[in-house]
């Protein structure tokens, strides 16, 4: 009788182990929008490659133009054939699936904002997330009389020569005074950060 | 007849647990391959991106500078030449391209001072601190408008004509005097005396506090 008992408690048990692995497949959620990039792969890329749409593609009939300003400036003017997904709403539902659709059918998709530097933003995100098929149009947007007026914009340029501007303030005051200014001398900082040591393997059992 | 077979069925019972308990094993293997995520949760991500509060203004900056306020570090992460040929004052050096080196990295990853990234405008800076702020880094931020919104502001102000408002004429006296403390002359400045000398603050050396090793936590 004993022994019974026993190996009644051993099936419950098995039993009740089994449904509490079953209830875990039943409820597993796939994790959403999870990156597909690590810093390290992102960084080698945005370095290396370029994604940036020639700017001659602006009117071209098979890429798909992705807004990314909010409605209301996408409604006052935006790219014929563009389709709005604000910056704000790219990790929605709707968004990710259309997004999803265009990356599989091989569909060249490029994002604008007002300026590149906001297109940037969601570019980066996407991009980590998987949509390693986008670019950037570079493109700067601005309105004359409710007209959309679209100009070819450059990143990362520095017009203005900074140091040739300071030396020719000086040389021109050279000239006139004679008298040097003395430039303030900044002292330079010293920055030392230490290394942080990696950590001991903490002990195991 | 029933009994029976019941009895007979439970004589498998075993087998029968065993059996189901291989296959939901054998089910794990078939699960979907789930990576470990490296920092922060991307929604977390796109809402640090969206706020402009990682912007600090030039205004801000070059003030900071001029009173020597120690609690930040300047990060340029265009290459080495323009670095060379033009740099804030006491800015350091980390091109885009090396940013998660170790090197970089013990400039990047600690909590003692602000870090703020500029490159000619705010676009690889971005990308910069999306990169560092993903990776869960503290006190990020970014120089409004880069280098080009320097120039247009601290070094070359635009002078107010006399319609605007006196808030702007203030602002541009203080512009004034912040590009002359960065070494732009103007021909009518005030030449003698009373011209800013050259502040001759010691060399400051910063030293980043070493983080305390923890202890190894034991085991059982």
């Amino acid at each position: 009788m004993k022994e019974l008992e026993k190996t009644k408690r051993i099936s419950i048990a098995a039993t009740l182990f089994i449904l509490a692995v079953l209830i875990g497949f039943l409820t597993y959620k796939r994790p959403k929008n999870t990156y597909a990039f690590n810093t390290k792969s992102t960084l080698e890329k945005i370095t290396s490659t370029d994604y940036f749409l020639p700017y001659s593609l602006i009117e071209n009939e098979d890429v798909a133009f992705i807004d990314i300003r909010n409605p209301y400036e996408y409604n006052k003017g935006h790219l014929e054939n563009a389709i709005n997904i604000p910056s704000v709403d790219i990790m929605s539902e709707a968004s990710q699936k259309l997004l999803q659709d265009l990356k599989k059918s091989n569909t060249p998709t490029s994002l604008y904002g007002s300026t590149p530097e906001e297109a940037n933003i969601p570019f980066l995100i996407l991009y980590q997330l998987g949509f390693d098929n986008l670019k950037i149009l570079p493109v700067e947007l601005s309105y004359s009389q409710n007209k959309l007026i679209t100009k070819e914009s450059k990143t990362e340029t520095l017009p203005h020569d900074i140091n040739g501007f300071i030396m020719d303030s000086q040389k021109h005051l050279d000239s006139s005074n004679t008298i040097v200014p003395p430039t303030a001398d900044v002292p330079k900082k010293v920055i030392t950060v230490e290394k942080k040591k990696k950590r001991k393997a903490e002990g195991g059992c | 007849m029933d009994k029976k077979k019941t009895v007979k069925f439970l004589s498998y019972r075993y087998q029968i647990l065993a059996a189901t308990l291989i296959i939901l094993a054998a089910g794990l293997v078939l699960l979907p391959k789930y990576e470990k995520q490296e920092g922060i949760r991307s929604k977390q991500l796109l809402s640090h991106a969206i706020s402009p509060e990682r912007y600090i203004s030039t205004d801000d900056i070059s003030h900071k500078l001029i009173s020597q306020d120690p609690s930040f570090i300047l990060v340029d992460v265009r290459d080495e030449e323009s670095y060379n040929n033009y740099s804030l004052p006491n800015a350091i050096n980390i091109p885009l391209s090396k940013l998660l080196d170790e090197d970089s990295l013990t400039y990047l990853n600690q909590d003692q001072f602000d870090v703020v990234f500029y490159s000619n405008d705010t676009f690889h800076a971005d990308q910069a601190w999306m990169l560092c702020d993903r990776l869960g880094f503290k006190n990020l931020h970014v120089l409004q408008g880069g280098l080009n919104t320097w120039y247009s502001t601290i070094i070359n102000p635009s002078k107010p004509s006399e319609a605007m408002p006196e808030s702007d004429f203030k602002l541009y006296a203080t512009r004034k005097a912040a590009s002359m403390y960065f070494g732009v002359a103007y021909p009518d400045q005030n030449l003698g005396a009373e011209l800013p000398s050259a502040p001759s603050t010691p060399k400051k050396v910063i030293t980043v506090e070493k983080k305390k090793k923890r202890k190894a936590e034991g085991g059982c």
